[in-house]
């Protein structure tokens, strides 16, 4: 249990860091902390598959992209643009609303015990693949078009235009 | 589910036609695909529909009713998209092939019967929507707006899967007869998750119509979108996605209904009102649409408020009354932009004299909207009032007049500027697709106006 | 023979769509043709349903033939179908209609002949003698509706016929507005009677109503939307200002749709309504009420205008005005006689005045016109009749409607009849002085205008004498029981008021007093008459022109009592101010302003470091962040 807090306090305290930061590539690695604080909860939720998946794909492979993307476009001075400081204030204002009234919200819910799992072996790789290949096979099979959607659009949006409109 | 694969491989075969070249042959074979998709629908009519897929999708009325809407009014789209995409860009195969998988997942959307199914439907949906709508690359609002639209969709997708998570959490199912068979079983112990969750799921949905106040992307997408992308988004799109949202809410949450109904009163109020007093004070035609289709949702929201056995018919046809005479309004906004270079009312001053058949087209789509009587827009109108009045909102219903009216005059704006206003102008060259657009909308429109049982009979 | 009653509305709809579709390829006699031989089918149609309902009648039936076409709507316990209701009210209505109609659409084949438009103006005078008849033979309210928002359109269409003309598509726009406004009403009346009655028939609804006490709230507040929406369609009292504007449009427009059909609709809808409207006591009164005004205030306006078309307006929002007296001191009957009457007379004079327009070469002002009476003989003649119809001198039809409605307002309340006199001399005042300045004394015109002046071609002076036999003997239709008349009108239409008429008791009135209320009508018409002889042919006094001093009463007239300005200050301008606030700070300034103080449009800092401050989405978040927090603190408090 204190395990948890831990985690979830590091998790929060690092989300914010990415926020507050100035500078786009330390924001970045936050994120990846982040990430990581993450992955340690899948595994406390005994979701192995989920922790790895996230710590390599997430972690690994976005996170390394997005710091490439910023390094090539030479982001990491402080070019955060001006804003108002009522902007902020009126962002603060409004964040924490939501975190009160979640908060709120949760608290009138009944709390299950929440490290004691109903079924422990759930987040097992081949009990997930047993769900994902018998019962959701469907939503499975339809996320591929989603994927060649995205890959459409990748494709598209990268390729450059050589006709002037 | 064979439409729904005939349109996958329809989309991934029209990117090869791309590859090889053959740009003559993508919307002959477009075409051809949605007209197969809507025979294998129509076959599916009869049949008494069961889950299928373990409980995955539910091909029922509802959903061969809104699918065979859908595709058809993809198929009006594509119509009009000959010579439009090739004056944007060069890769025009690619447009075509996410359009149709835009237009898959708004088929998933209308046909599922499983939370799973509903999130990815409307992923589908979206993700080749964010694309679409940026197509124009080197035009900066076409940019903004995709940017908009995708941050925006992404922020509303968080909630929408949060409420999924918070309904699973309480129910231990995504599946709707699981979830309404909890409701029926547990009437008075129903766990605060499930609460938050509905109040999530509104947020998530309520964005996806364009529902106040999480309607503030329609008017920037709507007018940074190219015009033929803003015409899917606010047709098939807008259909599929109140499909979507009557199917959750008939099938899993009549129960609850003084739950939610006080929550969505307040959304239908507000999205009615923001929707139409901007639209008022527009110049630009295409953005006084786009308020107008939040005003819209507005009244599609009715139907869902006055949930029942006849909410279902009153938003198909409504939504077929809409999205008919939008693809008309923005058909012929294309050809006028085309010609004078401005969306803003001007640019329609004096059509009746030069292009009769194209004032007149318009002017009976206008007529729709607004909702005069022996138009399909009066029907649909009608349909969610009477709706409306059956749950004695006698208030409402008040609020819905007054609205309607503020509708007429600025639908009557553009009327008054065609036929009204002289001014020096060329005839605007129409070719043969978009006449027959032109004229199967008006003449649906009208149709429909005359003799509603055609479309309310199938619900 | 019922069964064919389908064939009268359609067959103007087939001429609306030859005409409309064929505008520029038939010639203009074929349009003429068809777009007036249309509606004299449906006329012939029409005396055929009439004397079917006669006969029905005299056979001792109360004549009402119901006849659905087909179901048009059905979606749960809600069903509405077109159908068709004929009846007294309804077989005479559509008498009118088709008949004056007819004589209207040969008029103009003369009046347009040289009208570009000419094939667009035929199709929609046929699409609104279409809408007319919906209006005149729905069974319900629905049907009833659809008519009143398509006769409200074509309006529309025929007010800015000439759009060319900023003015007269301002005038359009006006018509439109307070139209709409009236609409409004009838649209919430209709589903308020939906949800008390629970249906939309006719039929069904008024046996329902009869069932209910007097003074109900619901039907209260139904009665007054319906006459709100009356307001509206037949120009009273707030919202008459549309109908002088709109005699931009053509004069066999004015003649057909603002004089005779149109603006009758608010009339024979709460004819048709009648029981609804006797059981509300409390609207009756506003109705006698606001009618009385409207007659006086707008007989005042007209005692000094100088466009001949601008008197026969104001003069057709006055008789209105009684109109609605009628009704509000329940003389259905006399009221509706008035519709008949009127529609004979004012069609008369507006054509009259359209044949005096068309010889001076389209000039309305009665300044340059005087003694045409001899250049214009037929002219002349008919529209002396119409004048003394009009003015209520006995023995033309005029007297005999307009006393029906004083008679009975004298016996409900004494001032009301006051006042009608009062507005009957006015009446009689401006209408001779109009007859004088125009056909009496020197011609005042331009040598231009005198050469040109000619008496009108034969399509033209035909409706006239047609409609001058009318105005003539159309009183003869319901001569009083006073005079040995047989009341034909009211005993044919006895059974469409019977329900009122068993609530309220029969009217009654010793024979004495209505003779000298007869008396005194006829003779303070008469005396007005001579005195505008007086002033306008013995003295010879001309209007004085626009800037000219004027004592303060004349004034008030001239300028309309200042009502289109009132109307302005008070409603127009703050609801502009609230659309250009709306506009510029709620979607332009409100949302780009506070986020980044920039400009939205892109055009005008479409820069780069736009794409990556998208000031506009953080705004656009705050306010569904605002939405999603309303929505969960409603969650906890619901839960």
């Amino acid at each position: 249990m204190s395990v948890f807090y831990f985690v979830a306090f590091l998790s929060i305290f690092f989300a914010l860091m990415t926020i507050f930061t100035k500078n786009a590539v330390h924001s970045v690695l936050y994120l990846v902390i982040t990430f990581f604080t993450f992955t340690i909860h899948y595994i406390l939720l005994n979701a192995q598959f989920l922790a790895v998946v996230n710590f390599i794909v997430y972690m690994g492979a976005i996170m390394v992209l997005f710091l490439f993307v910023l390094m090539l476009l030479n982001l990491n001075k402080d070019t955060e643009p001006l804003k108002s400081n009522l902007i902020k204030i009126i962002g603060v204002i409004a964040g924490l609303c939501l975190v009160v009234t979640i908060a709120g919200s949760l608290k009138l819910l009944e709390t299950s015990n929440p490290v004691v799992l109903k079924d422990p072996g759930i987040g097992l790789v081949s009990n997930l693949g047993k769900v994902l290949f018998s019962e959701f096979l469907l939503p499975f099979e339809i996320s591929s078009i989603l994927l060649l959607t995205a890959m459409v659009g990748a494709v598209l949006l990268a390729k450059n235009e050589t006709k002037k409109i | 589910m064979s439409a729904i694969i005939t349109l996958s491989l329809l989309a991934v075969l029209l990117l090869y036609l791309g590859l090889f070249k053959a740009k003559k042959a993508l919307l002959p074979v477009s075409l051809l695909g949605l007209l197969a998709a809507i025979v294998l629908y129509s076959i599916q009519w009869d049949t008494d529909a069961e889950p299928l897929y373990s409980g995955m999708v539910l091909f029922d009325h509802f959903a061969v009713a809104f699918s065979i809407l859908s595709l058809f009014i993809t198929g009006l789209v594509f119509l009009l998209s000959r010579d439009y995409f090739d004056s944007i860009s060069e890769h025009v195969a690619e447009y075509y092939a996410l359009i149709i998988f835009s237009l898959t997942g708004a088929l998933l959307v209308v046909s599922f019967h499983n939370l799973a199914m509903l999130f990815i439907g409307i992923e589908i949906m979206s993700v080749a929507l964010y694309i679409l709508v940026g197509i124009r690359k080197r035009d900066f609002s076409s940019n903004e707006a995709a940017l908009k639209y995708f941050l925006m969709g992404a922020f509303s997708t968080g909630f929408l899967l949060f409420g999924i998570t918070l309904i699973y959490g309480a129910t231990g199912s995504f599946d709707l007869t699981e979830i309404k068979n909890y409701l029926i079983a547990n009437p008075h112990s129903i766990s605060p998750l499930f609460y938050s969750g509905i109040l999530l799921l509104i947020i998530g949905l309520s964005f996806k119509v364009g529902a106040a106040p999480f309607h503030f992307w329609t008017p920037d997408v709507y007018e940074g979108a190219p015009i033929l992308i803003t015409t899917f988004m606010s047709t098939v799109v807008k259909t599929a996605a109140f499909a979507g949202f009557l199917r959750l809410f008939l099938t899993c949450f009549v129960p609850l209904q003084d739950f939610w109904a006080p929550v969505l009163l307040v959304i239908t109020v507000l999205t009615l009102f923001i929707g139409n007093i901007s639209a008022l004070a527009q110049q630009s035609f295409k953005r006084m649409l786009a308020y107008s289709s939040i005003s819209h949702a507005g009244y599609m929201l009715f139907g869902i408020l006055s949930i029942g056995a006849a909410s279902a018919g009153a938003i198909f046809v409504y939504s077929a009354a809409y999205s008919i005479a939008s693809v008309v309004a923005f058909a012929v906004l294309i050809l006028v932009k085309r010609s004078r270079g401005s969306e803003h009312f001007e640019a329609f001053n004096g059509l009746a004299a030069k292009n009769p058949y194209l004032a007149f087209t318009l002017s009976v789509a206008m007529l729709s909207l607004a909702g005069i009587p022996l138009t399909a827009g009066f029907v649909g109108k009608f349909m969610m009032f009477s709706g409306v009045l059956a749950n004695y909102h006698i208030v409402l219903l008040l609020l819905a007049v007054l609205n309607a009216a503020m509708g007429i005059y600025y639908y009557f704006r553009v009327i008054v500027a065609m036929y009204f206003r002289p001014a020096d102008r060329e005839e605007v060259t129409v070719n043969a697709n978009y006449k027959a657009v032109l004229f199967i909308g008006a003449l649906l429109t009208i149709a429909i106006g005359i003799f509603p049982s055609l479309l309310a009979g199938w619900l | 023979m019922t069964d064919l009653i389908w064939i009268v509305p359609l067959l103007p709809f087939i001429g609306f769509l030859i005409n409309g579709i064929g505008r520029n390829i038939l010639g203009k006699p074929l349009i003429g043709i068809i777009g007036s031989g249309v509606v004299f089918v449906s006329f012939l149609l029409s005396c055929c349903l009439f004397s079917h309902v006669y006969d029905a009648r005299q056979a001792g039936g109360d004549g009402a033939f119901t006849v659905p076409i087909f179901e048009w709507i059905s979606a749960g316990k809600l069903s509405v179908g077109l159908s068709f209701m004929l009846d007294p009210l309804s077989s005479i209505m559509l008498l009118i209609v088709t008949g004056i109609g007819f004589l209207i659409h040969v008029y103009s084949i003369g009046y347009m002949s040289h009208d570009p438009g000419f094939g667009k103006f035929f199709s929609y005078l046929n699409l609104f003698i279409f809408f007319m008849l919906l209006l005149v033979l729905g069974s319900n309210y629905i049907v009833m509706f659809i008519g009143w928002e398509g006769v409200g359109l074509c309006s529309y269409l025929l007010i800015g016929f000439w759009y060319k003309n900023e003015a007269y598509a301002g005038a359009a726009k006006k018509a439109f507005v307070m139209n709409r406004i009236g609409d409004l009403g009838f649209l919430i009346a209709v589903f308020l009677i939906f949800t008390t009655f629970g249906s939309f028939e006719f039929s069904s609804i008024f046996p329902q109503a009869a069932g209910r006490v007097s003074g109900d709230g619901t039907l209260l507040l139904i009665t007054l939307l319906l006459f709100v929406a009356a307001t509206g369609k037949s120009a009273q009292i707030p919202l008459f200002t549309w109908l002088p504007d709109a005699m931009a449009g053509p004069t066999p427009v004015s003649a057909l749709i603002h004089a005779a059909t149109m603006v009758t609709a608010g009339i024979y809808m709460i004819a048709r309504s009648n029981i609804l409207f006797t059981l509300a006591p409390v609207t009756l009164q506003i109705v006698a009420g606001i009618g009385i005004a409207t007659a006086l205030l707008a007989a005042a306006i007209a005692l000094t205008q100088n466009d001949i078309k601008k008197v026969l307006a104001y003069s057709t929002v006055s008789q209105l005005g009684y109109m609605f007296l009628g009704l509000g001191v329940g003389a259905f009957t006399g009221a509706f006689f008035h519709v008949l009457t009127h529609a004979f007379f004012k069609a008369l004079l507006f054509l009259g005045a359209g044949s005096v327009i068309h010889a001076m070469s389209d000039e309305q002002d009665m300044r340059s016109m005087g003694g045409l009476k001899k250049k214009l003989p037929i002219t002349y003649i008919t529209m002396l009749i119409g004048t003394i119809a009009i003015s209520g001198i006995p023995p033309l039809s005029g007297f005999f409607s307009k006393d029906e409605i004083l008679a009975h307002a004298f016996v409900q309340n004494k001032v009301l009849w006051v006042l009608g006199f009062i507005g009957a001399l006015f009446t009689a005042f401006y209408m001779f002085r109009m007859l004088f300045l125009t056909f009496f004394g020197e011609f005042r015109g331009s040598k231009e205008q005198a050469h040109h002046l000619h008496e009108s071609p034969g399509s033209m002076t035909f409706p006239l004498i047609v409609l001058a036999i009318l105005a003539a003997f159309g009183g003869l239709l319901n001569i009083p029981a006073a005079l040995g008349g047989g009341e034909w009108l009211a005993h044919y239409l006895e059974p469409v008021f019977a329900a009122s008429t068993a609530k309220t008791g029969e009217f009654h009135l010793e024979h004495g007093t209505e003779y000298a209320l007869m008396a005194a009508s006829g003779i303070a018409a008469i005396i007005m008459a001579i005195w505008a002889y007086g002033t306008y042919v013995s003295k010879k006094t001309v209007p004085v022109a626009d800037g000219a001093e004027r004592s303060l009463l004349s004034r008030l007239s001239y300028h309309k009592f200042y009502i289109d300005e009132i109307y302005d200050a008070l409603i127009v301008r703050p609801l502009n101010k609230l659309s250009v606030f709306l506009y510029k700070v709620i979607d332009r300034a409100g949302i780009d302003g506070l986020v980044n103080g920039l400009g939205r449009t892109a055009e005008e800092s479409g820069k780069g470091i736009r794409l990556l401050q998208s000031g506009n989405v953080g705004f656009y978040i705050f306010m569904m962040v605002v939405g999603v927090i309303a929505l969960l603190v409603y969650g906890l408090i619901k839960i």
